[in-house]
């Protein structure tokens, strides 16, 4: 018997303790995860730009609030997964190293590599080759598939993104690249 | 001392006449051919050379052989660059540089713009060019980049296809729009990458488009009007696919029966089975047949597809008049592998047990050298060329194809070390024929994959494959091989080992050469008879296209060839793909990772002669 | 008192019955089954009485006084001890015979089942996703075989084997009523044979933990006379129907350009999507979701309205249609008989 508890009380009462906190905070989950998804169509692009141009000088990137519970959320992220190979996004891209259609584990984005500009990319197709899945895909179902494009590139925290696949001959997996920033994004210096 | 002298002087004479240009073929084939037993490429289907190089396979036997001799071995190691031309592309580039009297045309990598080099003027000037404009989303339809191998000429007009399912008619002197005819539909995956074929006022045109899941057909169009003639798919029932029982003579019994195409499949899997015509035609005169293969079934997953998989991956020997077929063989039926028919199909008569034997020579991508008789379809030869473990042979009594039960895929599961990979013992680089050394040589693979199965949906506008491929080098190490195989002895006469695979095509002369590039840019000349390469000349890019070589307009011997990386084994390049994922480029990505550093992309025409003297 | 009993004794046999019952036998499979669990069940059963009798004999034994007991200490056998050694003898020789008739008649089972699928007449390939069975059922003839989904018709005396992959994680197909579990693994090939003796409606299930939705995993069982399976066959190899009213046609239309047919199929449709169930015939099946809900149009409108309700976590998702839309493509799917 150590000497912190002189008696057999005080050691009852602190395991007790200990317990009620393990519990307390075991009821903590990881993330909050919705899977039911919108049962009403989440509405446009509107203000979503493919570039970083903007005529009168930078403007900030808006957020979309929709983005926030799907951009950084395991759940989603996994079923993006899922999806990517259920629609043949696989057929173009590959496992993120392209093939008919540009590698999207690299650090170019063409089109813009923000989580909003990506949803944009699979709702309205691109110019040279990318179809449009406009009607096709659920709303929730494309935002899972942005996020899961995000997350091939190291964009995306490590205990968010997913791990090595189990199919062959899969690339490193996203938990093993180191995060990047978005590039053209990213606020520039302010003048000195 | 007289008699010496005219001795000497018509010894002389004769040699200086020998020393001429002349093609010597004709005779000196036939007396060769009596003399040796070696392969001849009839007259009717091959004839003379006359110094223009107007189609892509030279004609229509697909020889790919110039009877020109004025570069020979001898004098081949002082070829240099007399021009090049910039296409202003960057993609693979698959065209050949056709020549037509003094005018060069070939076209490039979407946008498929068509070039007219005139030959008569210093440095390869323009002439003119031709923009078709198509569509751009195509590209996302163009399952191995959208490379375009070329345009044909026939009357007058050049031919050719545009990514975008369109066939173009250019008037070869003026440049001008003759016609422009819509034939497929891109948004049901099809594109057009093939080059046309002209036999008897009818331009010949197959699809792409075997992984998108797009149904494969052969399309006859007017040459003056531009019209469609005829189109024979390659599943579905026998009126889609213009078999009528009185003029159908398969020779093996597995293709006799009522609406094959339809049966052969799962229900309705027939209308997104595949079977395109990419590849390359010939036709052979005296039978009035035209030779095609059809490509893979889709999808490549072959769990969603038992049956046989009629008519896919084989070859069919058509009338071009109507298109009806005469007889059909399938290389490999119910595909396991992606192993797509469409390889050239050479029209050769063979020495076969005593006497000749009318034959089409096949190299095909199963990994096997087929000698196929073309009036009856039926199968004499069928001998490895490279190391085999997909199959056990083929059964010559009835024709089949020996799956290796070791190796079938299942679902979920990986089969491993499978001998030929995907795009084969040799994919579509077309080899050539010499009518001198009776050879033919063959710009192939020695390529080997692991293999992974997954289930797939067909959804209209997407890739419908199933599968994740990773290719590696085959036993030996060296990924490529440029080889000459001897069509009566039914074996390799020699080989260059090359440590990419061989994508570009093969010429042969009757100076004793042999032309091909390989994917790091060396465009070489081979001895034909013992493979010495006796020059080599380091272009910008690697090469994956068509040489030729022709007469110009002074009277000396060109040798062309594009320069660009691309296509399927050059994708990694040139689509700049990511080569930390090794199912890149459909599994390409796993083994080209080096190519990057060795070559770029790039996009030019190269012509080479010998110096002026 | 008897009349007890026997109400007990009936409640007890009661229990055994049932869709989902290995005590309830249908099949031959089943029944080798069960025949080894009974000879368990009569060997084991009797080896504890036994057991629960020396003991009981022992304890009474062990009531007698101290100073009746032989001395510990003699290393001799004292006469006393002879029953006990025989006793004990023989008590080893049961044990012996009784785990070598145990083990023989598991080896007979064993072989019996697994030498089944030697001659078997119907071909069927079961590929277990997460949470639904795609069922194929295979014909020499490839034209001939069809999909379906969640629902397995069999012919009753026909010897069916059935072949198991499965494309994400392990599962296992379980008909108690008709055989034992097997398992199913991505990137294997099990296989398992079926003969059922009597026709009838079972109930199968998942019987390896696969995921969130495991317990709502099921599989409907039919057992047809053989008139009766072949009319279920013609009408399974039939196309979809062609749409008759407006909103069955304004249905197709939805099914086709929307979500739909991403992932599922109706076989002479536009829709060919192989991820999720195959619907050419949904509504001729006794339930949808793999058991999850009894098939009414009803059923079919709050699945399609909101699958996470009924089965969260499932992979098909709130598709977002307009209520004309959904109206239609309940109209077009109840069609499909």
């Amino acid at each position: 018997m150590s000497s912190r508890f002189p008696n057999a009380e005080g050691a009852a009462l602190a395991l007790v303790a200990a317990l009620a906190l393990a519990l307390g905070l075991g009821g903590c989950n990881r993330e909050a995860r919705q899977v039911r998804g919108s049962p009403l169509p989440d509405g446009g692009l509107a203000g979503v730009s493919p570039t970083a141009l903007h005529v009168g000088g930078p403007r900030p990137f808006v957020k979309d609030p929709r983005a926030a519970q799907y951009e950084e959320n395991a759940y989603h992220i996994g079923e993006g997964k899922r999806l990517y190979e259920w629609f043949n996004c696989y057929g173009c891209h590959a496992a993120g190293g392209g093939d008919i259609g540009p590698p999207l584990m690299d650090d170019t984005w063409r089109y813009g590599g923000e989580i909003e500009q990506i949803r944009a990319s699979i709702l309205e197709g691109r110019p040279n080759g990318m179809p449009s899945f406009a009607g096709r895909i659920p709303d929730t179902q494309v935002w899972e598939i942005a996020a899961y494009v995000r997350s091939m590139s190291g964009h995306v925290a490590k205990d968010a993104a997913p791990s090595r696949g189990d199919q062959l001959g899969n690339p490193p997996a996203a938990t093993q690249v180191d995060r990047k920033p978005m590039g053209a994004l990213t606020p520039p210096e302010p003048a000195p | 001392m007289r008699r010496v002298f005219e001795f000497a002087l018509g010894l002389a004479a004769a040699a200086g006449l020998a020393g001429c240009d002349r093609a010597p073929e004709g005779k000196a084939q036939a007396a060769k051919a009596a003399r040796a037993g070696i392969a001849v490429a009839p007259a009717a289907a091959s004839p003379d050379d006359d110094g223009q190089w107007t189609m892509p396979a030279k004609d229509y036997a697909n020889t790919r052989f110039s009877g020109l001799t004025q570069i020979n071995r001898s004098n081949v190691k002082d070829l240099q660059v007399a021009f090049t031309f910039a296409t202003g592309t960057t993609l693979g580039q698959e065209s050949a540089p056709l020549v037509v009297g003094d005018t060069l045309y070939f076209v490039t990598p979407y946008p498929n713009v068509l070039y007219a080099i005139d030959l008569t003027k210093p440095g390869g000037e323009l002439k003119w060019k031709f923009e078709p404009k198509p569509d751009a989303s195509a590209q996302g339809m163009a399952c191995c980049q959208p490379v375009n191998r070329g345009p044909t000429y026939a009357d007058g007009t050049i031919f050719y296809n545009t990514t975008d399912t369109h066939t173009v008619a250019i008037d070869a002197r003026t440049g001008e729009l003759k016609w422009k005819t819509r034939v497929g539909d891109f948004n049901a995956g099809e594109t057009f990458t093939m080059a046309p074929l002209v036999v008897k006022g009818k331009v010949l045109v197959g699809n792409s488009g075997a992984e998108y899941g797009a149904r494969g057909w052969l399309a006859a169009l007017d040459a003056n009007s531009g019209a469609i003639q005829w189109r024979a798919y390659s599943t579905g029932p026998d009126r889609d696919v213009l078999i009528d029982p009185a003029e159908f003579k398969p020779f093996y019994p597995q293709y006799r029966g009522k609406d094959l195409g339809v049966t052969q499949w799962p229900k309705d899997h027939w209308k997104i089975g595949g079977g395109t015509v990419w590849g390359w035609l010939s036709y052979d005169p005296e039978l009035n047949l035209v030779y095609h293969g059809t490509s893979n079934p889709a999808p490549w997953n072959h769990l969603e597809r038992p049956g046989d998989n009629l008519w896919t991956n084989g070859v069919f020997a058509r009338d071009p008049d109507t298109g009806h077929a005469k007889w059909f063989y399938q290389f490999s039926p119910h595909d396991l592998w992606d192993h797509s028919a469409i390889n050239e199909n050479i029209i050769l008569d063979i020495p076969w047990r005593g006497r000749t034997r009318k034959v089409i020579l096949r190299p095909e991508r199963n990994g096997y050298m087929y000698l196929v008789d073309r009036t009856s379809g039926e199968v004499l030869a069928a001998d490895p060329f490279v190391h085999v473990n997909a199959s056990l042979g083929v059964d010559l009594k009835t024709g089949r194809l020996i799956d290796n039960p070791e190796k079938i895929p299942a679902l979920g599961k990986t089969v491993r070390d499978v001998c030929p990979n995907s795009p084969g013992a040799k994919d579509w680089s077309p080899s050539a024929f010499s009518k001198v050394t009776g050879l033919v040589y063959v710009p192939h693979n020695n390529l080997c994959m692991d293999w992974e199965t997954k289930p797939v949906s067909y959804i209209k506008g997407t890739p419908y494959i199933g599968v994740n491929p990773k290719f590696k080098p085959g036993p030996g190490g060296h990924a490529g091989e440029f080889m000459a195989w001897d069509p009566v002895a039914r074996r390799k006469a020699w080989t260059i080992p090359e440590r990419w695979p061989v994508w570009s095509g093969a010429a042969a002369t009757a100076g004793g050469l042999v032309f091909y590039g390989n994917l790091e840019g060396w465009f070489k000349a081979v001895d034909a008879d013992t493979g010495q390469v006796l020059w080599q000349f380091k272009t910008g890019s690697g090469i994956v296209g068509q040489p030729t070589t022709w007469r110009g307009p002074d009277g000396r011997q060109y040798v062309a060839i594009l320069s660009g990386i691309g296509g399927w084994a050059g994708a990694m390049v040139s689509s700049n793909l990511d080569p930390r994922d090794p199912t890149a480029a459909k599994g390409f990505g796993n083994m080209t990772k080096d190519l990057k550093a060795q070559s770029s992309s790039g996009g030019t025409l190269y012509v080479f002669a010998l110096p002026k003297r | 008192m008897r009349r007890v009993a026997t109400a007990a004794l009936c409640l007890l046999l009661a229990g055994c019955a049932g869709v989902q019952s290995s005590m309830d036998v249908a099949g031959r499979q089943a029944g080798d089954i069960k025949g080894v669990w009974t000879l368990m069940l009569w060997v084991c059963g009797v080896m504890y009485l036994l057991v629960l009798a020396f003991l009981g004999w022992t304890l009474w034994r062990a009531r007698r006084p101290l100073a009746d007991a032989p001395p510990l200490a003699d290393s001799a056998l004292s006469p006393a001890d002879r029953p006990m050694q025989t006793a004990l003898g023989g008590w080893m020789v049961l044990i012996v015979v009784g785990l070598l008739v145990l083990t023989f008649g598991s080896f007979l089972v064993d072989r019996r089942l697994a030498e089944a699928g030697a001659r078997a007449d119907l071909n069927i390939r079961v590929t277990a996703n997460q949470w639904w069975w795609q069922v194929e059922y295979q014909h020499p003839d490839p034209s001939q075989g069809f999909l379906t989904a969640n629902e397995i018709h069999l012919p009753v005396g026909k010897t069916a084997k059935i072949e198991l992959v499965a494309t994400d994680v392990i599962h296992s197909f379980w008909v108690p009523n008709l055989g034992g579990k097997q398992d199913l693994i991505p990137g294997r090939v099990n296989d398992i044979t079926l003969t059922p003796t009597r026709t009838g409606r079972f109930r199968g299930q998942c019987a390896e933990f696969c995921g969130l939705q495991h317990s709502n995993m099921a599989l409907d069982v039919i057992v047809d006379s053989p008139a009766a399976y072949e009319a279920w066959r013609a009408r399974q190899l039939a196309s979809a129907p062609p749409p008759v009213t407006p909103g069955q046609a304004r249905g197709l239309a939805v099914v086709q350009t929307a979500a739909c047919a991403n992932c599922h199929q109706i076989q002479g449709t536009e829709a060919m999507g192989k991820t999720g169930p195959d619907l050419t015939h949904v509504a001729g099946r006794r339930s949808i979701a793999a058991g999850a809900l009894p098939y009414s149009r009803g059923a079919l409108a709050a699945w399609i309205a909101d699958p996470q309700g009924i089965k969260p976590g499932a992979h098909m998702p709130i598709v977002q249609l307009s209520p004309a839309d959904l109206n239609g493509v309940l109209d077009y799917l109840d069609s499909l008989k």
